[in-house]
């Protein structure tokens, strides 16, 4: 057996021959993506973009960018131009502010190293199937943002004590009648010393992609939390009302069976992640000797992974991994764990992870309509060689 | 390795590969009702790419919902059409069909 990405180097090198002999098969050959500083990364859009992570690439305790996934609701905005840019903080505040990016700059900076998760990740393994981007298990990426706190730039600006919830609005650009992805988050979070009006990732200027010049970081929380290309942040007297704050992005009170309809009513707007694992290697379909190093991540939301463990046995017996030495509050936590396969043939490796909560990875998905917090045991198949 | 059998497989799976990606993003034909399978691709690809739509797997209650959610948001449906729209995406896009392929970006530092 070969792996899935050695079989579509293989292949496509057959198909530059074949494609010699029929045009339309040439053409095939052609469709690439070519997506600046993104590489490998799976196209499930390419307009809007999203880009999921293969999960082979969750090696590292930080995500570098160019496997870092993206994730677009609106079309993305041109490149900005910083000298055209500013950043206005309106609503309940004492003095509205514009600030320049250099304005941000003069704020204290700091560093949080968070994972961003979109909350459909793993959206396409629900069954029945549910409308949306169909992710597979790499819309999760971890990396280190810096910028000022947006508590800070909230002071500055003079916050009121009427002001409950934060509002964010990017530069996306909305087409037709589509409602602007505009979302807030409560005032306790919002001034919460670790969330970020992140200027930079991974120690660079972020990428277009992720927002240049300035995106917030609500770390811990579902990413549509987190909004790129940022222009405006308004301080609001309630939670704010559209679209994607109701019924976007909300999950039962008390879910149903799968299929089950729920009254939006009966729904909370989601907040914080819930425990996740995910395995890197051996990849999906990997074919393997007897002595296999398996590897992956895990990570909580808020809360601390405590322990992850894996089963090779369809989940009659579970052994713990070791838990990797890097860790922050919402950071992921690498785990690995060395496994002799007792003989050949095709085996099917679980993990699952606990945290700090109390939480531990359900056997079965907990269904919801809208497709969000897919956090059941993650698995691969794989084949081992004698 | 048996040599010949090996150069087949390799065809077949060098063609079932293409099969899957030209098929992946691409609006399938409608025999039935040819003009449909055009004002879709219109209408549908309006904001964005055909992948959006062509990825889902939907019973026709969903695609209902859908395409008028989409109708509410701006896509030019002509109300005489609405409903060969959700039985075009019914067919096409059903609970059934196995799951598209994606592509992977090209690589880059
Ligand atoms: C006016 C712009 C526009 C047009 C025209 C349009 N769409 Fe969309 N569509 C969107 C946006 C915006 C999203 C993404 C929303 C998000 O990611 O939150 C979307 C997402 C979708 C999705 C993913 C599920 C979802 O609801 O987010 C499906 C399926 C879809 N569109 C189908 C269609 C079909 C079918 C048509 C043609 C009848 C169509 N779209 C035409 C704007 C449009």
């Amino acid at each position: 057996m070969i792996s899935r990405r050695d079989f579509v180097r293989t292949t496509s090198g057959a198909i530059a021959a074949v494609g010699a002999m029929h045009p339309l098969l040439s053409w095939a050959v052609d469709n690439s993506y070519n997506i600046s500083g993104k590489d490998r990364m799976v196209v499930r859009s390419s307009q809007f973009l999203d880009l999921e992570m293969p999960p082979e690439f969750a090696t590292s305790w930080i995500t570098p960018l160019n496997h870092f996934f993206v994730r677009n609701h609106m079309l993305a905005p041109d490149p900005i131009d910083v000298a055209d840019w500013r950043l206005n903080v309106a609503g309940s505040v004492e003095h509205p502010l514009s600030l320049t990016l250099s304005d941000l700059q003069k704020f204290e900076q700091h560093t949080v190293v968070s994972i961003i998760e979109c909350a459909g990740n793993g959206r396409g393994f629900f069954r029945p199937q549910l409308p949306g981007i169909q992710w597979g298990r790499g819309a999760i990426g971890n990396a280190q943002f810096s910028g000022p706190r947006l508590r800070d730039v909230l002071q500055k600006a003079g916050l009121k004590d009427s002001g409950k919830h934060v509002m964010f609005r990017g530069a996306d650009v909305v087409l037709g009648k589509v409602p602007p992805f505009i979302r807030s988050i409560p005032i306790e979070k919002a001034l919460d010393g670790d969330t970020l009006l992140a200027t930079h990732m991974n120690g660079q200027p972020l990428i277009h992609h992720h927002g240049f010049p300035c995106r917030t970081l609500t770390p811990g929380w579902v990413g549509s939390a987190s909004c790129k290309w940022l222009t405006d942040i308004k301080v609001l007297d309630k939670e704010f009302e559209g679209n994607f704050m109701k019924p976007g992005y909300r999950f039962p009170n008390h879910p149903g069976k799968p299929g089950e309809a729920i009254n939006p009513d009966d729904t909370y707007p989601l907040t914080a992640l819930t425990v996740k694992s995910l395995i890197a290697l051996p990849a999906e379909s990997q074919s393997n000797n007897r002595t296999i190093h398996l590897q992956g991540t895990a990570w909580a939301g808020e809360a601390d992974i405590t322990r992850v463990e894996l089963s090779t046995d369809g989940g009659s017996t579970w052994k713990p991994a070791k838990l990797g030495h890097d860790h922050a509050k919402y950071a992921w936590r690498l785990w690995s764990y060395k496994w002799k396969a007792p003989r050949s043939g095709d085996y099917t490796i679980l993990s699952r992870a606990t945290d700090s909560q109390g939480r531990t990875q359900p056997a079965t998905p907990v269904w919801n309509p809208s497709g969000y917090l897919y956090n059941t045991y993650d698995q691969v198949k794989i084949h081992v060689q004698a | 390795m048996f040599k010949p059998s090996f150069f087949i497989t390799t065809l077949f799976l060098s063609l079932s590969w293409i099969a899957a990606h030209a098929q992946s993003f691409d609006f399938p034909d409608a025999p039935k009702n040819p003009q449909i399978k055009e004002k879709v691709v219109k209408s549908c690809t309006a904001c964005h790419q055909s992948a959006v739509v062509v990825q889902q797997r939907l019973s026709k209650a969903a695609w209902t919902k859908e395409v008028d959610k989409m109708i509410k948001w701006g896509a030019q449906v002509d109300p005489a059409d609405r409903d060969a729209f959700i039985d075009y995406l019914s067919v096409n896009f059903s609970p059934d069909k196995p799951a598209p392929e994606f592509p992977r970006t090209d690589a880059s530092q």
